[in-house]
């Protein structure tokens, strides 16, 4: 038991007890305004015992002379540790708000933050995605049919959670689980080691580098099976360089339209089904008139 | 040449994404209302589409990012069938509370206890404290108030 287990389990205890506090009491009863300051202080602990639990990211693996590069790792690795912390507090917020209508607006912190983090990863396309989609369109969706369904205000199974003890306890027991697996046993599941004075030693191997480890040495299948796993259009870098990325929408457009076109396809139909079936549910025609004799 | 993405970071991107999960999770048991439940579905997927990204990220290639627009589509089409489907529900039962739904399981299986807790509730009465909103009078109703009304103050 080292220090990141116990640090992830107080911190996921803490978490769990501030979570639990906000949340709404199962029988609808009101919380005084200390229940919410003492939950909000809970939550807000057990926030950053998990992001001290995050590896901070400005450990260079080959300290450059010039400082620009650490000072570039600093500004991410802040960027990161921003974006972490407002979507999983904007997480909380969406799940323990009493009104609807906050947790719609919450969730667009959520989604936010979300794409920064993409942002930080080199994923510009996704991160315009995600806001456009998610922020323009299923928010103002979801708004709407708030506004057309809930007129009077606040219900009383807003005002009600089921069975929030046993939930909070199930979901905080998998994400310590799934801490545990990540941050407290890394690398247990790695492929056998390729040699004795392997540079990869320490590492999570890539997919491209054990490609190339098994290149020309397994059966006919195999050799396949790589030649598909390192085309050219798959990859995020020319020529495999991590020096010469891709520009982002065009590498991503090739890769979407080269390697994965029947994927186009299956989204489109998938669209164009979920649009049938929705004008198809939303009819206001009633299903079968009341006073007419049903047969059997 | 070293790929600066490490594992470390990897694995602080795949820790973002659990725990995103997981808050989806508890807000899918735990919240009634059809609605947060299904934005908690959807903060589900963006954990996942996290995880996914962080992954293509490291491995080098683009499968994280095309799997993730695939995430968007189904996440488009599930929530435009779920508010008509939502819009529906509430047309017959004129509410949005997700235990008011139990007939909707399957055959042979008996209730759960959650329909005795949507009517143990607390009624909607505005109780004081935090939560409590103020009543506005409605509209085209005289209020009590001893003033004169504005149109015999205008005379």
């Amino acid at each position: 038991m080292n220090g990141s287990m116990i640090l992830a389990t107080i911190g996921v205890v803490l978490g769990a007890t501030g979570t639990y506090i906000l949340l709404p009491h199962s029988r609808g009863d009101v919380k005084s305004r200390n229940n919410y300051i003492l939950g909000g202080v809970l939550a807000g602990l057990g926030l950053i015992g998990f992001l001290l639990l995050l590896t901070p990211p400005d450990v260079s693996p080959n300290p450059a002379p010039a400082d620009f590069s650490s000072l570039g790792m600093m500004i991410t690795g802040a960027c990161f540790y921003l974006f972490a912390a407002g979507a999983i507090g904007t997480a909380v917020m969406t799940v323990t708000s009493r009104n609807p209508v906050y947790s719609a607006l919450w969730f667009t912190g959520v989604i936010v933050s979300t794409a920064g983090l993409f942002l930080l990863i080199d994923a510009q396309f996704l991160a315009a995605g995600t806001v456009i989609v998610y922020a323009g369109a299923i928010i103002v969706t979801f708004l709407f049919v708030i506004m057309l369904a809930q007129m009077e205000g606040k219900a009383v199974y807003d005002r009600a959670a089921k069975t929030p003890g046993r939930a909070v306890f199930t979901s905080f027991l998998l994400l310590w689980s799934l801490m545990y697996c990540l941050a407290v046993v890394p690398g247990s599941h790695r492929p056998p080691t390729a040699g004795a004075n392997d540079p990869l030693e320490d590492r999570l191997r890539r997919g491209r580098e054990l490609a190339e480890y098994y290149r020309g040495k397994g059966p006919i299948e195999t050799k396949l099976v790589l030649e598909r796993a390192l085309r050219p259009t798959s990859s995020l870098f020319f020529d495999g360089d991590h020096q010469k990325p891709k520009p982002n929408v065009a590498g991503l457009g090739e890769a979407l339209y080269a390697d994965h076109l029947l994927t186009v396809e299956m989204a489109g139909a998938i669209l164009f089904a979920a649009l049938i079936a929705a004008v198809l549910i939303a009819n206001p025609k009633p299903l079968r008139p009341v006073d007419a004799p049903t047969e059997a | 040449m070293i790929d600066l993405f490490t594992s470390q970071l990897l694995t602080n991107y795949l820790l973002v994404g659990a725990a995103l999960f997981a808050l989806g999770m508890l807000g899918f048991i735990s919240r009634r209302n059809m609605i947060v439940m299904f934005l908690s579905a959807e903060m589900m997927l963006q954990g996942v589409a996290l995880s996914l990204v962080a992954f293509g990220r490291y491995h080098g290639n683009w499968t994280g990012q095309i799997f993730t627009i695939v995430i968007l589509t189904v996440a488009a089409c599930e929530a435009s069938i779920a508010m008509a489907l939502i819009v529906i529900l509430y047309n017959r039962r004129s509410s949005l509370d997700v235990t008011l739904w139990q007939d909707v399981r399957e055959p042979g299986l008996e209730p759960s206890d959650l329909a005795e807790e949507a009517a143990e509730a607390a009624p909607l009465e505005p109780v004081a404290g935090p939560e409590s909103y103020p009543h506005l009078t409605p509209a085209g109703v005289e209020p009590a108030h001893p003033m004169k009304p504005w149109t015999e103050r205008r005379s």
